[in-house]
């Protein structure tokens, strides 16, 4: 009760002081990398990671961009990651949709088992997986990159479903005896009222399919259709690593998904405004 | 006002679709159909397929090249017998325990801050997501730099106010704390942005009419965000305890399991056993144990939440 | 504004797919030139570069044959060649690490190559015995050796000259803590006020810097004194049971974990990464933080790249049984997969060649595993001012191979983490070599079914 007394100017300084606490937290260890990213090996071995660097030399950078392969990585994971995020929402949508708000048979059953499958690590799904690739004869492709992923996963499902579901009844019924399918539903009425999750289930699917690394890298074998993440990897072994280079190759490919963040943040900002903030 | 009195409303989803009389069972399933194909196409082929392999191999001994052997429930047996199973079941026990209640309480503390409408928010936003987008290979070197018990920035640190800071990775008691803290950097911003997305969802009248009430801000939260906010907590408890169970990649870049084997937690002995030791017939007989408990943990909130949850925020 | 973003994504998506990204979408691709396509698997993106030279040699003379080097990350590269195996595909050709090597012998995923050695009348002799041997089991052979290491001590020149620590003429340890080794330790580690552990005044709570890595390694570390006392990991390549729990490997774990938590002149296993497994080791060396810096040669171009000081090598000090190391080498093997068996072993051969050899030798890639052709490699870094004679010194002299056999990688991981504890100073040392060898010993038993 004591923060009354500072005013609204005494609160909102400590409430913007926590806030840049935290990201003071969360933002560290990248100002680390960045930091090493433009030294030299032996720099970084021997200065501490908060010393920043002499001189901002940016050969670490150019060998990244100039090594044979690294932009055909970036279109290849773009790509990939564009595919999955559209693949993903769509798909996703649509099945949180019969789960949230259609009657069928056994839809507790079937909602039941996509969780469980949520539940077994990857570690041991990893091969048969790779089997049933090799069954459909897509391995060495970009399908088997993105098929498991692009046809909508439990996770994004489940998510979906939690926000379809506080949708008012009212709203939906108003709709049906409209006249309106349930497909016209889905897009007329869900959706417009969902952008918040929608995007935010957008940007989740971008990161995942930006960031995957085993899976892209058990399923090809080819240079040509390498990801970013496989080729950053490819930067280190066990003999010799070199930090400066993994991590400005890091930090390159970090770049695409925080302009896809904020252009995102930026819409779901507008989405609430254009709702009226709320329904 | 049904949020503040949650109970008796909407309990279950079942309820929702309006149930028309005059439809049948077979036009709703395949209305459902349209809507549900290709997620199942996806589900079936390259989850539940995989995951019925996996509870097959699980009787099998199979070290991947040779053929599998039938070897009925013996894979379960050896794991108490030699792989201290019940030793690394404890240990991700310690890391879930010590990671969901600590994330989940900055992710809806973050998400509360950053719903006030003033200037900066959305920047803060992405700077709070930043950790999420981090790769495990760049990772393993900076945290090394900040946990580092002689040149990381945390020892340093406290060295500056005259503490002597612990080895950290390298201490048994200290190891796992790390982990969950490296893991919270990591997702407490992913999982603020379902709660941004939930506190969003709130209409804003029903703080305007309990503010009339003369409900303070206290009661305000526990009257009115967190029963309105369920939906959203099921889906992020649900999930953080599914993946805290199966913690991988921060164990195996940080301390492989070390020291000793005290952060040695199950996915990484399923990754041993099935890429090491290649038994995979005994990571799969792990996994169906992990399995299990994760379902008993998820039946349990799903169960919990069931009673107290509002879906409809009329 | 809301439109306008997601034109600007579709257009994105468009030129993304349209951009030349035809290839990868159809059903294996096949070659039209005519040439026959091998797929060799390595791990190291510095070796890569080396053998990218070599293998261009051999296109020149096999022109109707097509070589592509697929490099997977380390950490990867065991799961996904295992994929591959189970389906019967896989690179034509791949490097063997030696932990997966008695498994992969047991899974029969490697040709026998003896008979095509004898039918070409290659010249083994040619090789170190050690290291043929090494990939050799029950009359089969699996792959021609291509290189070796040992392992000695790196040291900096500059901390010496700075502390005066002076190297004495005969390395010498013993289990009791003595010899000369124990001179130069102490000399050369030094406490925050300059003292070293000689001194009297010596602090031991407030030390600057060690005078080396005593680490939880079995390659790096351990092994080689095991082997200078009279003992070792394994008795003998396909054995199921580890010889290390026994009163001479108890004193050898004693020693070595003495020098960190009785002597303290090694580096705090802290320092050196998880369970003290050596993985940080090079970062403190490298901090000027250590004067020595135990580890094997294929370490020598990371330890230089991440040095700015004068860089020396030291042989490794003798023990009571005199002075020996792990010497171990790579393979490549032929995939009994292959679609192209002839043409692979035609690789085979040019990799296991003088020819090939020199040119990895003379690039400081490798040490060559012809013995007559290690002096290019030893003349490439003389040229680069690093002296690495100490290494060959090791390799022709008292050597231990890397223990081989079904379930050993298994076995391994388990010992290190058995044994961390008593470089955390926080086990006892017969205890621990108990609960390794019993890990181990359970762990090769499993293997070999």
């Amino acid at each position: 009760m004591g923060l009354l007394r500072w005013g609204r100017f005494g609160r909102l300084t400590i409430f913007y002081l926590i806030l840049i606490a935290v990201a003071a937290v969360f933002i560290a260890p990248y100002i680390f990398a960045i930091f090493a990213s433009f030294k030299s090996l032996s720099d970084i071995q021997s200065q501490r990671a908060w010393q920043p660097p002499s001189h901002f030399g940016t050969s670490n950078f150019s060998q990244v961009l100039h090594s044979q392969h690294f932009l055909t990585y970036l279109g290849n994971t773009a790509m990939i990651a564009i595919i999955i995020t559209i693949g993903q929402v769509l798909f996703s949508m649509m099945g949180a949709y019969a789960f949230a708000r259609l009657p069928f048979p056994g839809r507790d059953f079937l909602f039941w088992v996509y969780l469980a499958t949520l539940m077994v690590p990857n570690v041991v799904t990893l091969v048969p997986m790779y089997i049933v690739m090799e069954h459909l004869h897509l391995l060495n492709t970009y399908w088997a990159i993105f098929l498991p992923y692009v046809l909508g996963t439990p996770y994004a499902i489940f998510l979906m479903r939690q926000f379809f579901m506080t949708i008012p009844e009212d709203i939906i019924e108003a709709a049906r005896l409209d006249g309106c399918g349930e497909q016209r539903i889905l897009w007329r009425v869900v959706v417009p009222l969902s952008k918040p999750i929608l995007l935010t289930a957008a940007v989740i699917a971008f990161v995942f399919g930006w960031n995957n690394f085993l899976w892209p890298l058990i399923v090809t074998d080819s240079t040509s259709l390498r990801v970013v993440t496989v080729g950053i990897s490819n930067l280190q072994s066990n003999f010799t690593v070199q930090w400066g280079l993994v991590l400005a190759g890091s930090l390159i490919a970090l770049v695409p998904m925080l302009i896809v963040f904020a252009l995102f943040q930026k819409q779901i900002v507008n989405s609430i405004q254009l709702t009226g903030v709320n329904r | 006002m049904t949020a503040v009195a949650p109970s008796t409303n909407v309990s279950t989803p079942a309820k929702a679709g309006g149930a028309a009389p005059g439809r049948s069972k077979r036009r709703q399933l395949g209305t459902a159909a349209f809507f549900l194909v290709p997620s199942l196409v996806g589900v079936l082929a390259f989850l539940v397929l995989p995951v019925v392999l996996v509870i097959l191999l699980s009787f099998f001994r199979w070290d991947l090249l040779s053929a599998p052997k039938f070897v009925g429930g013996s894979n379960f047996v050896d794991l108490f017998q030699y792989d201290h199973i019940g030793h690394s079941l404890l240990v991700t026990l310690y890391y879930v325990v010590l990671n969901i209640p600590i994330q989940t309480i900055i992710a809806l503390g973050l998400a509360m801050m950053l719903s006030r409408k003033l200037p900066a928010m959305g920047f803060f936003r992405v700077l709070y997501v930043v950790p999420f987008l981090a790769t495990p290979v760049a990772m393993a070197v900076v945290w090394n730099w900040v946990f580092d018990p002689k040149i990381g920035a945390i020892n340093t640190l406290l060295g500056y106010v005259g503490i002597h800071g612990p080895a950290w990775l390298g201490s048994s008691a200290w190891a796992m704390p790390v982990i969950a803290f490296a893991n919270i950097w990591q997702y407490a911003g992913y999982n603020m942005l379902f709660f941004l997305a939930g506190l969003q969802a709130i209409p804003k009248q029903l703080y305007e009419v309990s503010g009339m009430d003369g409900a303070g801000k206290f009661q305000q939260f526990f009257r009115i965000t967190l029963p309105l906010l369920n939906p959203t907590l099921l889906f992020v408890l649900v999930t953080g305890v599914i993946g805290s169970f199966q913690v991988f990649d921060t164990v195996f870049v940080l301390t492989n399991g070390g020291p000793g084997d005290s952060t040695e937690v199950m996915n990484l002995q399923i990754y041993q056993s099935a890429f090491v030791g290649f038994h995979i017939g005994e990571a799969c007989a792990m996994s169906v144990i992990l399995f299990l408990i994760i379902l008993i943990f998820t039946v349990a909130q799903f169960a919990y939440f069931r009673r107290r949850t509002v879906y409809e925020m009329t | 504004m809301r439109r306008r973003g997601f034109v600007g994504i579709l257009t994105v998506v468009a030129c993304l797919v349209l951009s030349g990204c035809a290839q990868g979408w159809g059903f294996s691709p096949s070659n039209s030139n005519g040439k026959i396509n091998l797929t060799y698997a390595l791990w190291d993106p510095t070796e890569q570069i080396g053998y990218q030279k070599s293998i261009d040699e051999f296109e020149k003379l096999h022109p109707k044959i097509h070589v592509t080097i697929e490099q997977i990350p380390y950490n990867s590269y065991q799961p996904k060649l295992t994929a591959e195996f189970i389906t019967h595909k896989g690179p034509d050709l791949f490097w063997v690490n030696t932990p997966f090597l008695g498994t992969w012998i047991k899974d029969k995923v490697m040709v026998n190559i003896a008979p095509k050695i004898k039918a070409d009348h290659l010249n083994m002799s040619q090789y170190y015995p050690a290291l043929v041997q090494l990939h050799q089991h029950d009359g089969k052979t699996y792959g021609l050796p291509k290189d070796w290491d040992t392992i000695a001590l790196y040291y900096n020149k500059d901390y010496f000259a700075k502390h005066h620590v002076t190297i004495p003429k005969n390395l010498t340890w013993t289990p009791d803590g003595g010899g000369t080794f124990m001179q130069l330790l102490k000399d050369a580690t030094i406490d925050t006020h300059g003292r070293n552990a000689n001194s009297p005044q010596f602090d031991k709570n407030h030390i600057a810097s060690y005078a080396f890595n005593s680490a939880n390694d079995m390659q790096g570390s351990y092994l080689n004194f095991l082997a200078m006392n009279g003992s070792g990991v394994f008795p003998k390549a396909y054995d199921q049971k580890v010889s290390f729990d026994n009163t001479k490997g108890i004193q050898t774990f004693q020693y070595l974990t003495d020098l960190i938590n009785k002597y303290h002149v090694a580096a705090p296993g802290a320092e050196l990464g998880p369970n003290a497994d050596d993985s940080t080791a090079l970062q403190v060396f490298a901090r000027g933080e250590m004067a020595m810096y135990m580890a094997g040669d294929w370490n020598t171009n990371s330890i230089t790249q991440s040095t700015k000081f004068k860089l020396g090598v030291l042989p490794l000090p003798a023990g009571p049984s005199g002075r020996a190391s792990v010497f171990n080498g790579l393979i490549d093997a032929i995939n009994v997969h292959s679609a192209h068996p002839k043409e692979a072993w035609m690789l085979e051969k040019w990799l296991g060649s003088a020819p090939s050899q020199k040119i990895l030798g003379e690039g400081g890639y490798i040490w060559p595993a012809i013995k007559s052709l290690d002096k290019y490699f030893l003349q490439a870094w003389k040229k680069k001012g690093l002296d690495l004679q100490p290494f060959l010194d090791e390799a022709q002299g008292k050597t231990v191979n890397w223990p081989v056999s079904p379930g050993m990688n298994e076995a391994l991981t388990d010992m290190g983490q058995a044994l961390g504890p008593i470089y955390l100073g926080s086990n006892s040392v017969p205890a621990a070599i108990r609960s390794a060898a019993d890990a181990a010993n359970h762990d090769l038993s499993t293997g070999a079914q």
